[in-house]
C-alpha cells in the first residue's frame, strides 16, 4: 500500500509511543487521561519541533524517553511531571 | 463352578488380545476426533466475520478526533484518505487493540496503514474478540 516506508529510527519513536500508551492503560482513569495527553502533546511537539535530520538529538530524545517509559511502566509511578519541566531543555542543543 | 472359572480365563485370554490389538487405533483414532472437534469449534469461536470486524474498524476510526467521519469508508487509507500521520496511526492501532481485546505487536501495527489492513489482520487472528 501507498505509506512511505518507515526509517529505523521512525518505527523505534512509533515505539516509544505505543510503549508509554501501554504504559498508561495501566494506571487509574484520571491518571491516564493525564499521561495520555501530555504524552501525546510532548510526541507532537517533537514531531514538528525537531529537524528530522538532527539524529544526535533524536537519539537522545528517544534514550530520555526510554528511561522515563520505565518510570512509568513501575506501578507506583502515577505520573509525568518531569515532562513538562524539561521543556525548556527540549530545544535544539 | 469349575467349567465357568475355566470359561471366564479362558474368554479373558481370548478377549485380551484382541482389545491390546484394538485399543491403541482406537484410543488413537477418538483422540485425534477430539482434537479435530475441538479444533474447529477454536476455529469457528475464534476467528471473528469479516464483515462485523469491517464496521467495528470503521466505527473506532470515525470516532478518532482528528478524523472527518465523513471520509471514512472501508476501504479509508490512513495517511492518504483520512490525513492522519504515523502518531496518529499508532493512536488508531492502540484503539483498535482495545476494541479487539488485544495486543497487537509493533511489527505488525507498523504494518497497518488502512482500514482494509487492520480488517484483514483482526479477521485472521485468533484472539481477536
Amino acid at each position: 500500500m501507498g505509506s512511505p516506508r518507515l526509517s529505523g529510527m521512525q518505527k523505534q519513536v512509533l515505539s516509544l509511543y505505543r510503549g508509554f500508551l501501554r504504559a498508561a492503560r495501566s494506571k487509574s482513569t484520571e491518571d491516564r487521561r493525564r499521561i495520555e495527553s501530555i504524552v501525546v502533546a510532548e510526541f507532537r511537539r517533537n514531531a514538528k519541533e525537531v529537524d528530522r535530520k538532527n539524529f544526535l538529538y533524536i537519539e537522545y530524545l528517544l534514550r530520555r524517553g526510554k528511561k522515563q517509559l520505565d518510570q512509568l511502566r513501575n506501578p507506583d509511578t502515577t505520573g509525568l511531571s518531569s515532562f513538562g519541566l524539561d521543556s525548556s531543555r527540549n530545544r535544539e542543543p | 463352578m469349575a467349567a465357568r472359572s475355566a470359561l471366564l480365563k479362558y474368554l479373558r485370554v481370548n478377549v485380551n488380545p484382541i482389545s491390546r490389538t484394538l485399543n491403541p487405533s482406537s484410543s488413537a483414532g477418538l483422540s485425534f476426533n477430539v482434537f479435530r472437534r475441538l479444533f474447529s469449534e477454536e476455529v469457528r469461536g475464534s476467528f471473528l466475520d469479516k464483515s462485523e470486524v469491517t464496521d467495528r474498524v470503521v466505527s473506532v476510526v470515525k470516532n478518532f478526533q482528528k478524523v472527518d467521519p465523513s471520509k471514512v469508508s472501508p476501504n479509508a487509507h490512513f495517511q492518504n484518505d483520512l490525513g492522519l500521520d504515523s502518531l496518529d496511526t499508532v493512536e488508531i492501532v492502540m484503539a483498535l487493540e482495545e476494541e479487539f481485546g488485544f495486543e497487537i505487536p509493533d511489527n505488525e501495527a507498523d504494518k497497518i496503514s488502512s482500514i482494509n489492513m487492520a480488517v484483514d489482520f483482526i479477521a485472521s487472528h485468533p484472539q481477536a474478540k
